[in-house]
């Protein structure tokens, strides 16, 4: 039980990450949240060759010393964003937003590995070819 | 909720970009109605160069030094500044500090031509035979098309005339667009071509 109790406020630790733009008409560009059971969530993200995709990082405010890297490059590129807008970070502070762009450059599957001041969290990125 | 809070703070600046920071607008005159590089928001003519004037708005600076990226270079190409669109497609364009971090990107997609319209400079399209006094001067605008829909960019179409024409084309400056000259009278056609479209038009003369 107290295991379950370390992984819940484990998990509670880590950024939560959101979708901030759109997808073109006719290519993929979609972040989901990926649920599990004994650990941490993860997050996958489905996009278009030749699509970029921003999502930003939030854990109660953004998040700081935020870093992703690619397990391969060639398949999903992250470049930092960088944001001119404040995002709330608690009832009455704000920061400036906290944000990646992950770009489609090859059909295939890889991983993108986050971390931040506050945690980290994996995502499998997959790019699907286009039509 | 918060993803839409995000999308409402970032909405307020203006540009057509994913982030609505950036904008990325054709190079073209204020009168230049036919300026066939005014369609930043229509596909590139494939084989055609998109001359892009890239600006910032973010709040508390001036533009910082801005790089064009193509995520896809065989869709799209950057060159020397300038979008070259290289076969049917869509790549995102990446607009960057020098320092890599993407302050917008925005989709530009790559059509082939199927239709060539001519245009006067003020955009109005020309459909019939041209009359012309000696001396007289028309610029003529070439229209690139993929079925209803007008494509960007500017391309080097090839301009011919009939044999022992009473006119002269002559370039001036631009890539595609021609000046016509009536040098004496009589009758010629003019005839545009780029890749399989093309299109013809009479010019008649008269002293």
């Amino acid at each position: 039980m107290r295991a379950a109790y370390l992984v819940v406020a484990l998990a509670a630790c880590n950024p939560e990450l959101s979708q901030i733009s759109v997808a073109p008409p006719g290519r993929a560009a979609r972040l989901d949240e990926v649920h599990h059971s004994w650990h941490a969530d993860t997050y996958r993200i489905e996009v278009s060759r030749g699509v970029a995709l921003a999502i930003d990082c939030t854990a109660g405010g953004p998040c700081e010393h935020l870093h992703v890297v690619s397990d391969d490059p060639a398949i999903a590129e992250v470049r930092p964003a960088s944001l001119g807008v404040l995002q709330s970070a608690g009832y009455t502070r704000q920061q400036p937003a906290a944000a990646v762009v992950v770009i489609g450059k090859a059909p295939g599957k890889t991983r993108l590995h986050l971390a931040a001041a506050e945690g980290h969290r994996d995502i499998d990125v997959t790019v699907v070819a286009t039509p | 909720m918060r993803g839409l809070s995000f999308l409402a703070l970032v909405a307020g600046c203006a540009g057509p970009g994913a982030l609505h920071q950036a904008t990325l607008v054709g190079q073209c005159a204020e009168s230049d109605a036919a300026c066939s590089k005014r369609h930043p928001l229509a596909p590139i003519a494939i084989g055609a160069h998109f001359q892009p004037e890239v600006s910032a708005e973010i709040d508390g600076t001036a533009s910082p030094s801005l790089q064009l990226e193509s995520v896809d270079p065989s869709v799209i190409a950057v060159d020397h500044g300038e979008l070259v669109a290289k076969r049917a497609g869509a790549s995102e364009i990446l607009i960057s500090t020098d320092d890599g971090s993407v302050v917008d990107f925005e989709l530009a997609w790559a059509a082939p031509v199927t239709e060539l319209t001519l245009a006067h400079r003020d955009g109005d399209r020309v459909a019939g035979t041209i009359a012309m006094t000696v001396g007289e001067d028309v610029t003529l605008v070439p229209g690139l098309w993929n079925g209803a829909q007008r494509l960007g960019g500017a391309a080097e179409v090839t301009w011919t005339q009939s044999a022992d024409a009473p006119i002269a084309v002559l370039r001036d400056g631009s890539l595609d667009r021609r000046r016509i000259r009536a040098r004496a009278a009589g009758k010629s056609t003019v005839t545009v071509a780029f890749g399989d479209a093309s299109a013809a038009i009479d010019v008649e003369v008269v002293p």
